[in-house]
């Protein structure tokens, strides 16, 4: 049993790498996310609510629901925790190492591996198929539902949850694969076996969740995802004229690069941030009080 | 031998003095969400009881789409289904349908009710809600937008199917 929701919601950060990383893509999503930290903050403004009894019944009720495992929030949340591997040490150092204004890249080369073209593909499907996953868990939806995720993404998804996709898009497509991301992760994951998703050590930490029965089929359904969602993608991207350079501007608010170190951002973020665990956390707590204020 | 022991004595009754005094400084006062914590993490705890009705059971109840309003289905789980309503691509309110064998008490704040929708008992809930007990099931309505005042959740409240609900069980 992890740590109680309460407590996971009460200490989300409100300043590191990932909040200012999430904070510089405000231009991509503007205003859906104001990173709402703590338990009864985020009760206040999911209700509206200022009465301090039913503050706490409607938290009192919602940690009973995120306590039953078989309603699947806790699955969700360790999906959420497991996919994202950041180094807390090395965002700590850099958050330390921060002279005037902003942090500078050159001082981590030394510690930031870019990751390949392969290895980069999976991630960004990972933690599609994750997103996937946690959604169906978290809205009672059977586990291999990628058309009713599709059709939420474009209906349903705002807040944290956008702002998580939107980061998903820059930050583990864009950046690290370039403006043509969607075709070189589809024809990534075309090619590749089920041997090297096998090899893979965030896959191998969460495949008993993934659907397909074998690693074969859960290459399948990975696919089946990501195809089921590019569509989805190209307009995110192309509705809102994003493009690497225009995320590189944004992320120079917080860190110090120069143009021959380009390929080094999207390693330096991949190690200091972990935006699916912090949106995720935030996700979950608002769902579980909308119905939790709902059953009380 | 007897003045070691005394020290002996005083010594560790000071040790022991200075760490209950440390440990009482370093932990924080028990969080207001303790007692629901223990309680639900109790062997045997459980949040949803096995008799209550399937979520995708009450779906069909729910208000339809109208005008410039849409109704988008979020959650549905064992007992408990809820739409948001969205009024032109804006959220104005959540809806649900719950089965109070969840939440028992549930039903008390119903013993005050002074109004009826759709022949139910109706009440406030929650500074920005208002609820309906049709059967043994929850109807309620929490706005989410200033514009949606109490007087659009009873107009929306009514558009629930409440007889179909209600003859659930």
């Amino acid at each position: 049993m992890g740590k109680p929701i309460f407590e996971l919601v009460d200490e989300l950060p409100t300043n590191n790498i990932t909040i200012m990383t999430l904070r510089a893509l405000d231009f991509v999503v503007p205003g859906e996310w104001n990173n709402t930290v703590g338990f009864v903050n985020t009760i206040r403004e999911v209700t509206g609510e200022e009465d301090e009894d039913t503050i706490q019944a409607i938290g009192d009720r919602a940690i009973w629901l995120y306590n039953d495992k078989s309603q699947g929030y806790q699955r969700a949340m360790w999906l959420y925790q497991t996919v994202d591997n950041a180094d807390t040490a090395l965002g700590a150092a850099a958050i330390a190492n921060k002279v005037g204004e902003k942090i500078p890249l050159l001082g981590f080369l030394n510690r930031i591996t870019p990751n390949p073209q392969k290895a980069q593909s999976i991630d960004l499907c990972l933690k599609l198929v994750v997103e996937i996953v946690a959604f169906c868990q978290i809205n009672g939806i059977p586990g291999d539902s990628i058309g009713d995720f599709v059709g939420s993404l474009a209906e349903e998804y705002s807040g944290d949850s956008l702002m998580r996709m939107a980061a998903l898009i820059c930050i583990d497509g864009l950046i690290p694969l370039g403006p043509d991301f969607i075709l070189k992760v589809h024809n990534t994951i075309g090619n590749l076996s089920a041997g090297d998703l096998e090899n893979n050590s965030t896959f191998s930490s969460i495949s008993s969740f993934i659907p397909g029965g074998s690693p074969g089929g859960q290459l399948e359904f990975i696919g089946n995802a990501f195809d089921g969602v590019q569509d989805w993608m190209g307009n995110f991207v192309s509705d809102r004229g994003l493009s690497p350079g225009a995320i590189f501007q944004h992320l120079q608010g917080f860190v110090e690069f120069s143009d021959d170190k380009l390929d080094f951002v999207a390693g330096f973020l991949d190690m200091t941030t972990n935006y699916y665990e912090h949106t995720g956390t935030q996700t979950i707590a608002r769902k579980l009080i909308e119905r939790a204020v709902g059953e009380i | 031998m007897n003045l070691r022991n005394t020290v002996g004595k005083l010594s560790a009754a000071l040790l022991l003095a200075t760490w209950l005094f440390l440990t009482s400084c370093a932990s924080e006062p028990p969080s207001r969400f303790e007692q629901a914590q223990q309680q639900s993490t109790q062997k045997g705890a459980s949040a949803v009881v096995k008799e209550s009705e399937q979520g995708s059971e009450f779906n069909k109840f729910f208000p339809g789409d109208s005008g410039d309003y849409k109704v988008v289905f979020t959650q549905e789980k064992k007992g408990f289904a809820q739409a948001k309503l969205k009024q032109n691509g804006k959220e104005v309110a959540l809806m649900s349908i719950s089965d109070v064998l969840n939440n028992p008490q549930a039903k008390d704040k119903f013993q005050q009710s002074t109004e009826k929708i759709g022949g139910y008992p109706a009440v406030p809930s929650t500074s920005k809600g208002t609820a309906v007990l049709a059967g043994g099931f929850q109807v309620k309505i929490l706005s989410q937008d200033p514009s949606f005042t109490e007087s659009d959740r009873k107009t929306w409240l009514a558009k629930f199917n409440l007889n179909g609900i209600a003859g659930l069980k």
